[in-house]
């Protein structure tokens, strides 16, 4: 009976290992996607410059790892991923793109598996990775390396960096104008450094307009717990309380997180007859949002847009054309890395001053503030 | 009836005392968010996914198989409440949600009872197990669907419907607004009154009917395990199982129908997650609800309404640090008196080194109030599960578990 016992323990967690790595190891092999194989023309070209292992009739490959939430956050991973499957159509890339596991431990191995892959490109979306790059970066000095919101040691890692706090300060613009009750809402993912970048733009584009108005601020969690990017629930919650509190418009830079802010507002307004906003972050969810959920489409007054999607087209584009370089390089309004959607018309009224307040930010005349006083 | 409710307050001073204190603290204007109608909506929201996982682990426990696969369920919950949303509609995902659970359940069961695996060890095999085959299933059925991913699911169709109780909470009768009773009442002010208004109304205003269906199962619970036959023969399963074989009780059967039924409500927790929520899956979305869940079961001390308590009281303290941070620096207060309370009681029971080291938490804690207005943010988002740890630190003395939990049973031998 023990012996029976015994076996059937093995035979149960080995089952459990089994599938926990077919589910993490599935989506690996059917995500690769080889879209062209270019033919003779690309040989010549210095495309594969940087791998220098690598057979020259290989196409130009990509690797994109992407973080917390993975694809469907419809916000920051998903902007990621269609600046690469772009670049995957535009240069005839192969590409591979990883999601880390719940906690996303696992993002130093991610890149090593990209690296040993021989990727040509290897982009690690978001801050987090940075100490992954540090390390394993190093040991593959041909291979380019981007990371997002970040910025790391090694020389061939490129830091894909935005001054949020420019858009930020637009947002609050926005938010001030379009304000009724002088109550406006933040609603942040994780309390860290980088999402303050968000939060100080704000707070002072809100007081550019009017200083009387009263901006409630909101966290969905704290390091070194990240699951604030990916928490509906949360989000909802925090929102509906701001908004009871007479906020009108509330702006989340909180990834998924701000998926349940759209659900309250649309809660809140079918509740009280009057209408409240949000704005989105990162990609413009007046489409990345409202198509999957359009009911919520009407409550997005606009979206900071951060074309992260871009920036990571142009690492590929450097690859590929093998004038890649490491370092920091930074996007903001005047790249047009940074901007704000004008999507559904709502916010159509006021341009001129967002304009007008757009041309004093390149200019110099208005520098947002980026840290907490 | 009126002695039962002293002994109840009596045994239950432990939750009542603070309560008191919160309302007290409440009629301070930067605090008033610890009893407005909102914060007890947020409240219940978050705390009935936790409360069903108790109950999923009180049936469980009660005939005598310890389960802390209560995530894993959870988990499969949540992808099956999902893809049942998806595919038929809300409520349909629903009771797959718990179909899903249950099976996992069901795999639980003929782990520990059929083959005696360690419960723990079937449990922590059907947590991992759980969250692999969410994100296997999920690539392979929603492959081609728009909008879906390896970590998420594509948003359910249909949704459960909400109501407002009308004339009570204002709600409307064919569309024509009705008078809202405990509305005015909370908007009056007055002390301990207003609050229970407020109190009442997170109740009725608002509220899903998937929310409601989650807190009938808490008297149901009572009922079936503590006044009916086979709630005996379940419980006396967890108790006394040769006692129970020698009276003609299938322990086995018995077992299988209590861990089953945890899995069932656990699935239903997940469920609840997805469809009361913004009706997606996404991977990691339990958020060790279920462990919660168990915390909330021994903490309400294997009952029902202990366990809806333990988990309001978890759902109450994150429906406050998400709404109000400010609103918890006022809760620094309260424990403080409530340590001072324990002195009290402490040293009218002559455990001296006890009442010390409760006069000197107080003591700390007045400071820490005294001399702040606000908390650091990294203690206010720490606020349900610190308020958890203690208030179970201090309540663990008197559990009454299950005679034989944990201990496997091989029918004819005695044990």
């Amino acid at each position: 009976m023990t012996r029976m016992k015994s076996k059937w323990l093995v035979l149960f967690i080995v089952f459990g290992l089994i599938l926990t790595a077919c589910g993490g190891g599935s989506d690996d092999a059917a995500e690769e996607e080889v879209v062209a194989e270019e033919p003779a023309e690309e040989l010549d070209s210095p495309a594969t410059t940087a791998a220098a292992a690598e057979p020259v009739a290989d196409p130009p490959s990509i690797c994109l790892v992407l973080d917390i939430g993975g694809l469907g956050d419809l916000a920051f991973n998903d902007l990621a991923y269609s600046g690469y499957e772009k670049a995957i159509e535009d240069f005839g890339m192969v590409g591979t793109f990883l999601e880390p596991d719940g906690g996303g431990e696992n993002r130093g191995e991610l890149l090593e598996l990209c690296a040993e892959a021989g990727n040509d490109l290897i982009v690690g979306n978001g801050f987090l990775f940075d100490a992954a790059m540090n390390e394993v970066a190093p040991s593959y000095p041909d291979i380019n390396f981007a990371i997002t919101d970040g910025v790391a040691e090694p020389g061939n890692v490129r830091g894909m960096l935005f001054k949020h706090a420019e858009g930020s300060f637009l947002a609050g613009v926005a938010a001030a104008l379009k304000t009724t009750t002088n109550n406006v809402g933040f609603i942040g993912g994780v309390d860290f450094p980088l999402i303050h970048e968000f939060e100080q733009g704000y707070l002072a584009g809100v007081a550019a307009i009017n200083p009387d108005i009263t901006v409630q601020i909101g966290y969905a969690s704290v390091p070194p717990d990240f699951s604030g990017f990916n928490d509906p629930v949360k989000g909802k919650e925090i929102a509906l309380a701001q908004y009871e509190a007479g906020a009108d418009i509330i702006y989340h830079a909180a990834g998924g997180t701000g998926t349940g802010m759209f659900e309250a507002a649309k809660e809140v307004s079918e509740a009280t007859g009057t209408k409240v906003w949000g704005i989105g972050v990162d990609f413009d969810q007046y489409y990345t949002v409202g198509n999957p959920l359009p009911e919520l489409q009407e409550y997005i007054l606009t979206s900071m847009v951060k074309a992260a999607d871009v920036s990571i087209y142009n690492a590929a584009k450097a690859t590929v054309e093998g004038t890649f370089t490491g370092g920091p390089s930074v996007d903001d309004l005047s790249t047009g890395g940074i901007y704000l959607s004008y999507s559904g018309g709502y916010i159509d009224d006021i341009k001129d001053t967002l304009e007008e307040y757009k041309e004093k930010i390149i200019s110099g005349e208005i520098v947002p503030p980026s840290v907490r006083p | 009836m009126i002695k039962n409710i002293y002994s109840f307050i009596l045994k239950r001073y432990i939750v009542i005392t603070p309560l008191l204190l919160v309302l007290i603290v409440a009629q301070r204007e930067e605090y008033s968010q610890l009893t407005t109608s909102g914060t007890f909506g947020s409240a219940i929201r978050l705390a009935i996914p936790i409360m069903l996982a108790g109950l999923g682990g009180l049936f469980s426990e009660k005939t005598g198989v310890v389960n802390i696969g209560l995530e894993g369920m959870m988990i499969m919950g949540t992808w099956f409440g999902a893809w049942g949303g998806f595919t038929y509609g809300a409520w349909q995902g629903v009771f797959i949600g718990m179909l899903g659970g249950a099976l996992f359940g069901l795999i639980h069961a003929i782990a520990t009872v059929s083959f005696q695996v360690d419960h723990i060890v079937s449990g922590v095999a059907i947590n991992i197990l759980a969250a692999g085959v969410a994100r296997f299933l999920n690539v392979i059925s929603f492959e081609d669907v728009a909008y879906a991913s390896s970590t998420a699911s594509p948003r359910i169709t249909g949704e459960i419907g909400k109501m407002t109780v009308p004339f009570l909470a204002g709600g409307p009768i064919n569309d024509e607004e009705t008078f809202n009773l405990f509305g005015s009442i909370e908007n009056l002010d007055i002390f301990l009154i207003s609050d229970f208004a407020g109190f009442i109304l997170g109740f009725l205003s608002n509220i899903s009917y998937l929310t409601i269906f989650a807190l009938a199962i808490v008297p149901f619970s009572l009922i079936i395990l503590w006044h009916t036959p086979i709630g005996l023969q379940m419980r006396s399963v967890g108790e006394y199982p040769t006692g129970s074989e020698s009276l003609g009780v299938n322990v086995y059967l018995m077992k299988y129908i209590g861990v089953t039924i945890s899995g069932a409500l656990s699935g239903l927790a997940g469920a609840y997650l997805v469809v009361g929520g913004t009706g997606i899956y996404l991977e990691g979305q339990t958020g060790g609800r279920g462990f919660i869940g168990l915390a909330s079961m021994l903490f309400g001390n294997y009952k029902p309404f202990g366990i809806l308590m333990g988990s309001g009281l978890f759902g109450f303290a994150d429906a406050l640090q998400l709404r109000s941070p400010q609103a918890v620096h006022g809760l620094l207060i309260v424990i403080s008196i409530f340590l001072f309370v324990l002195v009290l009681k402490t040293l009218f029971e002559k455990k001296y080194t006890q009442s010390l080291i409760s006069l000197l938490f107080s003591g700390a804690f007045l400071i820490w109030f005294l001399n702040s207005t606000t908390i650091p943010n990294q203690f206010v988002y720490f606020t349900p599960h610190i308020t958890t740890l203690i208030v179970l630190s201090f309540a663990n003395q008197r559990i009454k578990l299950p005679e034989k939990i944990g201990v496997p049973y091989k029918k004819g031998e005695l044990n």
